[in-house]
């Protein structure tokens, strides 16, 4: 969106409040949708559910289409369509909804930079797996990304998006990289994050809770206990990262390498159960320890 | 007596040891882990492919692209990230990332695709190392990957405009600069007094943008407000490379 457009929307958002009948739309959940996009789509999914925000998930077989920048996926919320985790946070934030306002400056930017290390290296990877390793190119991304449409289209679509996503691969230098270096990238990254994420819950974990602060304050409490006006939350780059780590592990892939390099991680195993379990309630993980 | 290793990169210009964002980066990590480098500046006539450079040659092999040289060097024991924490090394990859994703994007249009400025400067500069008829062919050609890695990686299908993407480069180029700025503060180096891999990379990105004279100066007005950052390049400049420059 041009930065007109994004201001007007943000302008709408804030004038009225988040509807019941929200809905995010992604491709086929069975059949078509691919690694890269389903991760997306869970990342937008956990943030949401992070802020407590109702979503109905749709799935149609054109929703790459229908997405006004192309990506999935996007939510529909209102008369206004937003798509990609970015803007969705932001429109989010207009209708006064955050989940990063407790952090200060220094915590802002190295979120922002964590959430561009997962785009710029897992997403990529994920990228590169799907469209540019013949194996899996051949075993289930041709097969899945045009099945809901008939021949040819299916095959044409298939092959324009490869097209697509190799030209992009040269354009930042990863045309020439082979598998290994691929996985060594995601051994890089995963290893980042397990760095960063230690052996707290969440990645950033002391937001100062504002409205806790203000009515201590103006109760003239006192200001003893001052770990009293912190409360441990996720934010964004905590829905970013499971969305894609949950996705990687539980995804059927020709061979198990991806997460098989996440599985080496082990508080990123216990961090994504522990999401699944919170936020999409689930009695037991989906995430196979074999 | 180890091997001599050689690097092949764009020289320099404005007071920098080169313009060119990849060549800084390895030759301040050099400067910073000890690495003896030699290095040699590409003129017109260099014989080997431009499209690699920076270019890193040993006895045994060659290696090309920032990220591998430096891989290198510290694999050879050159290394200027001993004293960081397991944390601060993952902040490393982090921020890195975060350079190539926001600010890289606004300093190639500066440089390559903004018509006033490649014009002018970036294509006679280059042009001038590079022997007749490479001249004429190869800095488009690089102006060209310019654009297209601009547009591929930030346009929106299926009409990749360039001027809806421009506005948004720049908006987020700004932002990254002021999340530099804040996260580097008073220190003199990102990650305490000795300077680290994140310090070369950013010292790469920023130098030539602060320090190349361009008629259309958007993005280097918004860097000259953030004291901070010019003080970093500054300093580096007059530490690490003085000597080179009195020579050359």
């Amino acid at each position: 969106m041009s930065l007109v457009a994004e201001a007007l929307v943000s302008q709408i958002a804030a004038a009225e409040p988040w509807p019941e009948n929200a809905t995010l739309y992604q491709q086929l959940k069975g059949e078509q949708i691919l690694l890269s996009d389903n991760a997306a789509s869970l990342a937008v999914q956990a943030f949401l559910q992070m802020c407590n925000l109702p979503i109905k998930v749709v799935c149609r077989a054109n929703a790459e289409y229908m997405s006004p920048s192309g990506k999935v996926p996007f939510i529909h919320v209102g008369n206004q369509v937003v798509s990609e985790l970015g803007p969705i946070v932001q429109f989010v934030k207009a209708k006064g909804h955050s989940l990063s306002d407790g952090l200060d400056e220094v915590q802002k930017a190295e979120m922002k930079a964590y959430m561009e290390l997962v785009n710029n290296m897992l997403l990529t990877a994920e990228l590169y797996l799907q469209w540019c390793d013949d194996a899996t190119v051949g075993e289930i991304t041709l097969a899945r990304y045009g099945s809901p449409y008939p021949w040819p289209l299916n095959h044409i679509l298939a092959y324009q998006k490869q097209w697509e996503v190799k030209r992009k691969m040269k354009a930042i230098g990863w045309g020439n990289k082979t598998l290994d270096q691929v996985l060594e990238d995601v051994d890089q990254c995963c290893q980042a994050l397990s760095q960063r994420l230690g052996t707290q819950p969440y990645f950033f974990n002391k937001h100062l809770n504002i409205w806790k602060f203000t009515v201590h304050v103006l109760s003239k409490s006192g200001l003893e206990n001052f770990e009293h006006y912190f409360t441990i939350m996720p934010t964004e780059l905590d829905a970013l990262v499971f969305g894609h780590l949950y996705t990687i592990l539980t995804t059927q892939m020709t061979n198990d390498e991806l997460s098989e390099k996440v599985k080496n991680y082990s508080n990123l195993l216990a961090f994504c159960r522990r999401i699944e379990q919170h936020y999409f309630g689930k009695g037991s993980s989906s995430i196979r320890l074999s | 007596m180890a091997a001599p290793l050689e690097l092949s990169c764009w020289g320099g210009g404005w007071g920098l040891p080169s313009v060119h964002s990849d060549s800084l980066v390895v030759m301040a990590y050099a400067k910073f882990s000890g690495a003896p480098l030699k290095v040699n500046v590409i003129d017109n006539t260099w014989r080997g492919s431009r499209g690699d450079v920076p270019v890193l040659t040993t006895e045994d092999n060659t290696i090309s692209q920032p990220a591998k040289i430096l891989n290198f060097l510290r694999k050879q024991k050159y290394n200027a990230d001993y004293e960081l924490s397991a944390k601060q090394g993952a902040d490393t990859l982090a921020y890195i990332a975060l350079l190539e994703e926001k600010l890289l994007p606004a300093v190639l249009h500066t440089f390559w695709v903004e018509s006033d400025n490649y014009f002018t400067v970036t294509k006679p500069w280059f042009a001038s190392r590079m022997p007749f008829p490479l001249s004429l062919i190869l800095p488009g050609r690089m102006s060209k990957g310019a654009l297209n890695r601009i547009l591929l990686t930030r346009g929106e299908p299926p009409l990749y405009h360039l001027r809806e993407v421009e506005a948004r480069i720049y908006r987020d180029a700004k932002e990254c600069l002021n999340l530099l700025s804040n996260r580097l503060g008073t220190s003199q180096f990102f990650f305490g007094d000795m300077p680290s891999t994140l310090d070369a990379y950013v010292f790469g990105f920023l130098a030539p943008l602060y320090k190349v004279r361009f008629p259309k100066v958007q993005l280097q007005e918004h860097l000259k407000q953030l004291s901070n950052l010019c003080r970093f390049c500054d300093d580096i400049l007059n530490s690490y490379f003085r000597l080179s420059l009195g020579d050359g």
